[in-house]
């Protein structure tokens, strides 16, 4: 098994699925000649030609109301949004037509929309966001949130073989950050299953995305003190896997919720409420969350450091709940 | 109150007040396309009235008055082609073989495929039955893309089909008109978009809505050919649309079309038409596409009074028959109402 990037895991993948199923095909801004703004699909135009691999105009509400036609005609389109900002130009497309078509009248939909998301790499306000409470909130769409390599190419893989659209958020800050040993055979990661990256007894960090790795550092710095915290990494937001962090909740008695993105209406308050409601009665401490301040993100390495969650900040408020 | 001089709607050299074919069409095609048109019209005052009884709720929409434009272009297509529409295209639907009785069952909210009560009266796709593709109605223009998606699909199979979009003039505005026809004529993908320009989005008239006198005129920035028609005379808009449905079959890329018609009910049944000018509306009457197509049946057509008379009562006693089947028709269980949020 070769060690890979988390952006060669989901170019491994994409790639992989468009040997395997030739109804498989990319689109989006500068993917083709260009190979993408951060080459997920560099020599795809190559191997694939200009029918599978094609450059849209700047019309992100077209090419993915595209996109969901040819999927319903059975092609499998993966869009990728050069930004996962930019999806809010398509936000009708997803939302009323992807998201609603199967419910209204049975036809399957098999696209995926992948936005390269998350900030700490000084984007400024539209090009660090974390849109995923903006989808997590329709009925209809998957949403995946990769964290690793293994499970960027597992889920990138499963998300194209489902018969639904699925938003696929891939961190930005992770691609080439993080590495592991990847499979170079096929393998799915299975949608709607969350994993313990961590086991512990004393606190349950429920996250995702690139805030599995910020835990992790802190889980390791905690247990160096005395407390073992179990990191349950989410993968995917919708459908849920409740069990996974409930499980883990009952078992430590403690809960702290952290993603990147903002904390007002974030999908943290969802899972702290699902834990208040049904495992209320193992809490020892209150559920908290550490998140991302409620501004746009801000260019100044200061503010936006500010303004993130940091393994810092993941510490201070790991500490208050294991000592309240 | 909004007025639209008709003179100027309409370009005369377009206008007529009588319609014949240019050549001999076989019987049995005028009397399939008239029965369909006089049945879409005869369902849509039947939707109206049960409007009005309180049977069906919320609100209904109809189409009198352009039953013609989906008749012709729809009577154009192969059996593999699609096309999108709201049940403004009534006709077009029941050309397909959709039934009346599933229509009216589906206004009723009642739990009969594809919807199971999920969704109005007003959508319809149905791929596998009748070639109706789905789309979403946040606005008309929102299935320009997804059209050229469905053409895309089949440009990169190497099949001869097309996709027809139907849309109105209203759409012409938002962005997803431009985005999904540029898109189409970048890559020459079998689209058809025919544009119902019934002088109104909801209440406001083409004036407030364009800068252009015709939808048409916008066609140059995709550099796609594009034509304006009398949308009232089904033997017209077979002859423009056979044009845009062959180019677009050639692999020619797309083709738009703007017929001239007007809506001679509300945007809904509870819209008054307030804002309507009287001698529009008088302009229009005599010019109602079933009545053009009746006219000339009855005389040149060859089916004499009597033939057409018979065909318009058959179809009454078939929408009495449809709405007696549709209100027989279970209502869906509350209990189902997660069911089938994703496909398997």
């Amino acid at each position: 098994m070769a060690v890979i990037t988390y952006l060669d895991a989901i170019s491994q993948g994409l790639r992989d699925e468009m040997r395997r199923d030739e109804n498989v095909i990319v689109l989006g801004e500068d993917i083709a000649v260009f190979g993408g703004a951060f080459k997920v699909t560099r020599g795809f135009l190559e191997e694939f030609g200009a029918d599978r691999v094609i450059d849209t105009p700047i019309s992100e509400s077209g090419f993915t109301g595209a996109a969901c036609g040819a999927a319903v005609e059975g092609l499998r389109p993966v869009v990728e949004f050069q930004f996962a900002d930019f999806i809010a130009c398509a936000f009708d497309q997803i939302v009323n037509y992807a998201a609603k078509n199967y419910y209204r009248w049975g036809i399957p939909m098999p696209v995926v929309f992948r936005g390269p998301s998350g900030g700490g790499f000084r984007g400024g306000p539209y090009h660090s966001q974390n849109p995923e409470a903006w989808f997590t909130h329709v009925p209809g769409l998957k949403v995946v949130q990769p964290a690793t390599p293994y499970d960027a190419k597992g889920l990138l893989v499963a998300a194209i073989r489902d018969n639904n659209p699925v938003i696929y958020l891939e961190h930005k800050h992770l691609y080439r950050r993080i590495k592991e040993e990847v499979p170079e055979d096929d393998y799915v990661v299975p949608i709607g299953v969350a994993e313990v990256k961590r086991e512990g007894s004393d606190l349950t960090i429920v996250t995702y995305g690139a805030m599995v790795h910020e835990s992790l550092a802190v889980a390791e710095r905690l247990s160096r003190e005395g407390a073992e915290c179990e990191v349950v990494d989410l993968r995917s937001l919708s459908p849920l896997d409740r069990d996974a962090f409930l499980t883990s909740v009952r078992k430590t008695g403690r809960a702290l919720v952290v993603h990147e993105a903002h904390l007002t209406g974030g999908f943290g308050g969802e899972v702290a409420a699902i834990i208040a409601e049904q495992a209320f009665d193992a809490l020892d401490a209150p559920v908290t969350r550490v998140a991302a301040l409620d501004v746009p993100s801000p260019f100044a390495a200061q503010l936006e450091d500010a303004m993130l969650p940091t393994e810092e900040k993941i510490y201070t408020a790991a500490r208050d709940v294991l000592e309240y | 109150m909004a007025t639209e001089n008709p003179a100027s709607f309409l370009d005369p050299a377009l206008d007529r007040t009588s319609i014949a074919p240019e050549s001999a069409i076989d019987r049995d095609q005028l009397v399939t396309w008239y029965r369909t048109m006089c049945l879409a019209r005869t369902c849509d005052e039947k939707l109206g009235a049960l409007y009005r009884q309180g049977k069906i709720v919320g609100a209904v929409y109809l189409a009198v008055g352009q039953e013609a434009i989906c008749t012709g272009v729809v009577s154009l297509l192969q059996p593999d082609d699609y096309f999108s529409t709201v049940a403004r295209g009534l006709a077009g639907w029941f050309l397909r073989g959709v039934e009346p009785k599933h229509v009216i069952a589906r206004w009723l909210g009642r739990d009969v495929p594809p919807s199971h009560g999920r969704e109005l009266g007003l959508f319809l796709a149905d791929i596998e039955h009748h070639g109706i593709a789905p789309y979403h109605n946040g606005s008309m223009a929102s299935w320009i893309p997804s059209g050229a998606g469905f053409a895309l699909a089949f440009k990169v199979r190497k099949q001869p089909r097309v996709y027809v979009a139907f849309t109105g003039d209203g759409a012409t505005s938002p962005g997803d008109f431009y985005e999904g026809l540029n898109f189409a004529a970048i890559h020459k993908l079998p689209l058809v978009v025919i544009v119902e320009n019934n002088c109104f989005a909801y209440s406001t008239g083409n004036a407030a809505q364009m800068p252009v006198e015709n939808v048409a005129d916008r066609a140059p920035a995709f550099n796609i050919p594009a034509e304006v028609a009398f949308g009232n005379d089904i033997f017209e808009v077979r002859r423009v649309a056979k044009r845009a449905i062959d180019h677009a079959r050639a692999g020619n890329g797309p083709y738009l079309v703007e017929f001239k018609t007007f809506r001679t009910r509300g945007h809904g049944e509870h819209d008054d038409m307030g804002y309507v000018d009287a001698g529009l509306r008088e302009f229009w009457e005599r010019r109602d596409p079933l009545r053009l197509f009746r006219e000339y049946l009855a005389g040149a057509g060859g089916l004499g009074e009597a033939g057409v008379k018979a065909i318009d009562d058959e179809c009454a006693a078939s929408i009495e028959d449809a709405v007696a089947w549709a209100e027989a028709q279970p209502a869906p269980a509350p209990e189902t109402v997660t069911d089938r949020l994703f496909a398997p």
